[in-house]
């Protein structure tokens, strides 16, 4: 099965799991459940995000929820001091967090691997003391309240849903494509890729930019959702969960980001009964994950439910 | 003037609890070519290892210390054999992203240990009981409080002691061995595996040493590590990843640094400057200042 078969495959399967959960608030009606479900969407959108700068470009970033601070801080103060509405806000955040990834991508250029992580939480870090330090103009930790999209959880379950599906679409139809397999030689050999005649750093800064981009997407419409922006949204152990989720899921393929989302944060809420050790067991999982079945769910299930095939030649 | 030598005085304080945090983590990265994004999380361990047999289990004062350096080498050592082997060689699955599984490992190690104690010792910050009776010290024309003279004294002697020990002991020149030339080491019948487990038992227990030296003095709470491992990753950079005066040089550098710039520029700033200035680092200098040329970043 060569990769692009493989990549279509992936990407159905997201689809038919997205079609689920499109179909989701026909039997669940718990308007508590549908709260759940919309962060779930958040996340799952800042997860594909991430997969796409590090899971199909190789390019390690610890900054995907600064993006989405950005992309909230983006719509919260266009609202908060000039009154803006939602449909320029959230437009703006997104261009917002678009920049700051072409400003980051240009910055971490020549960085690789563990001094790529370092710079880009360093980045993260320095976004949200300047936010939270800005007090006259972001009033600091005690945020922005704007103004929420719809009055009915039904509304924001299928904005969000909707957004995740431009979303999943696009990247599927950028993977796929010729710039999709240049971002995929620049994360297995960056100088095999370069001496193929790619330029790597144009794909790298697009990568950073629309990964970035996606993320601020995320940010911008959970601020309606939430009624409230603050720097908290942009924590290191925010990122934390967007990693596990895509960890989880299964980094580098097209339906990890999304099933790691959806499983991660359904099955923490469902936990949070219990006892609250849905953090541990999340963490926990993280590292089981990444220490035996670097794919994730989707490679496990992918295995187990692929029929028997014929030797193949030389891969494993 | 007064105020510039009592801040250089008190930069060259903090200077050595960055340098104990950041020669661990150089060390680590001078044998295994990775970061341990869990360093300050070993810190914490630390923190509460001290605290909680100071206090619950009325062991002496200066008796915790020691238990705090062994709960972080032996959390240390288990994080290495459990987690770092597949940096070995032949784990497949992984290929050629060896430094993403590090990266994403450690983190999720370092989520992890926060929530468990989070979880079952509590979120709220504790403080470490005292290591000895004094509130005020004067050195001269200094004045600082008794528990920070007392911790950076002990925190110098124990610098002092790990210098020896790389330098003059067998086990030592074994790590130096191994971070200048793993094959080579190997060859002469070096047991790399054993020498990264030292490395890691080493590098969590000196963080956990620095976590129980700071409990009197700040607080220990689930997410304590946070800052002073990001601080300590800004040193290694600095100072040249895997290279030991640097990172010494620079962790005495950043704290009087940081003392300086918190009362010349910007209280409110004062944990941005660190980045601000690794950024520029890694820019017109990657190597790091005292960092071995031509290194791939």
């Amino acid at each position: 099965m060569n990769s692009e078969t493989r990549t279509r495959r992936e990407f159905i399967a997201s689809l038919v799991i997205l079609v689920v959960i499109a179909a989701l608030p026909l039997v669940l009606h718990s308007v508590y459940w549908l709260g759940v479900l919309v962060v779930c969407m958040y996340f799952a959108i800042q997860s594909v995000g991430w997969n796409l700068l590090t899971g199909y470009t190789g390019q390690m970033s610890l900054a995907p929820a600064a993006f989405a601070m950005v992309g909230a801080y983006g719509t919260g103060l266009l609202s908060y001091h000039f009154g803006a509405p939602p449909a320029v806000g959230i437009p703006a955040g997104v261009l917002a967090a678009l920049v700051i990834g072409v400003l980051l991508g240009w910055v971490v250029l020549r960085l690789r691997t563990a001094y790529l992580a370092l710079t880009t939480l360093a980045f993260a870090e320095i976004l949200r003391l300047v936010i939270s330090n800005s007090i006259e103009i972001t009033r600091g930790d005690l945020g922005l309240n704007v103004p929420p999209l719809f009055d009915n959880r039904i509304g924001w379950y299928y904005l969000m849903l909707g957004a995740l599906t431009v979303v999943q679409i696009g990247v599927w139809l950028l993977i796929r494509s010729k710039y999709g397999l240049y971002m995929q030689a620049i994360r297995d050999d960056e100088i095999a890729a370069a001496s193929r005649g790619i330029n790597t750093t144009l794909w790298k800064t697009v990568s950073f930019a629309l990964s970035g981009a996606i993320c601020g997407l995320a940010g911008a419409l959970y601020a309606h959702f939430a009624r409230l922006v603050s720097p908290d949204l942009g924590l290191i152990l925010q990122t934390g969960y967007v990693i596990s989720m895509v960890v989880i899921g299964g980094i580098g393929t097209m339906a990890g980001p999304i099933v790691g989302a959806m499983l991660v944060y359904a099955l923490s809420e469902a936990l949070r009964d219990a006892g609250g050790y849905q953090l541990i067991v999340f963490s926990a999982l993280v590292i089981v994950f990444a220490r035996f079945a670097r794919e994730g769910c989707w490679g496990l299930a992918e295995r187990w439910l692929a029929p028997p095939r014929r030797a193949k030649e030389g891969t494993t | 003037m007064m105020l510039a030598a009592d801040l250089l005085f008190q930069g060259v304080i903090q200077g050595v609890f960055y340098a104990l945090m950041a020669i661990g983590l150089s060390l680590i990265f001078g044998i295994l070519k990775v970061v341990n994004f869990a360093h300050g999380e070993f810190y914490m361990i630390g923190a509460y290892a001290y605290t909680i047999a100071g206090t619950a289990l009325g062991i002496p004062v200066w008796l915790c210390l020691p238990v705090a350096f062994a709960a972080g080498a032996a959390l240390g050592w288990v994080t290495e054999r459990s987690l770092m082997r597949p940096l070995y060689s032949g784990y497949t699955d992984w290929g050629g992203m060896k430094d993403e599984y590090a990266i994403i490992v450690t983190f999720g190690l370092s989520l992890l240990l926060i929530n468990m104690v989070d979880k079952f010792i509590g979120p709220y910050a504790v403080r470490g009981p005292e290591l000895v009776d004094v509130t005020r010290m004067q050195i001269g024309p200094f004045m600082a409080s008794g528990q920070r003279i007392v911790a950076v004294a002990t925190g110098v002697v124990v610098l002092v002691l790990l210098l020896v020990f790389l330098r003059f002991t067998f086990w030592g020149r074994q790590i130096q061995a191994v971070a200048q030339n793993k094959m080579g080491a190997s060859l002469i019948g070096i047991d790399t595996g054993r020498v990264s487990a030292t490395v890691f038992a080493l590098s969590g227990g000196l963080a956990a040493f620095a976590g129980g030296l700071l409990a009197p003095i700040i607080s220990a709470s689930p997410d304590v590590g946070l800052y002073i491992a990001l601080k300590s990753y800004v040193i290694i950079v600095i100072g040249g990843m895997g290279s030991i005066p640097g990172a010494i040089m620079a962790a005495l550098m950043l704290g009087v640094f940081e003392s300086f710039a918190a009362v010349y520029i910007s209280y409110d700033y004062r944990d941005t400057f660190a980045f601000v200035f690794l950024i520029l680092v890694l820019l017109f200098r990657p190597e790091g200042l005292m960092g071995e040329k031509g290194r791939a970043v």
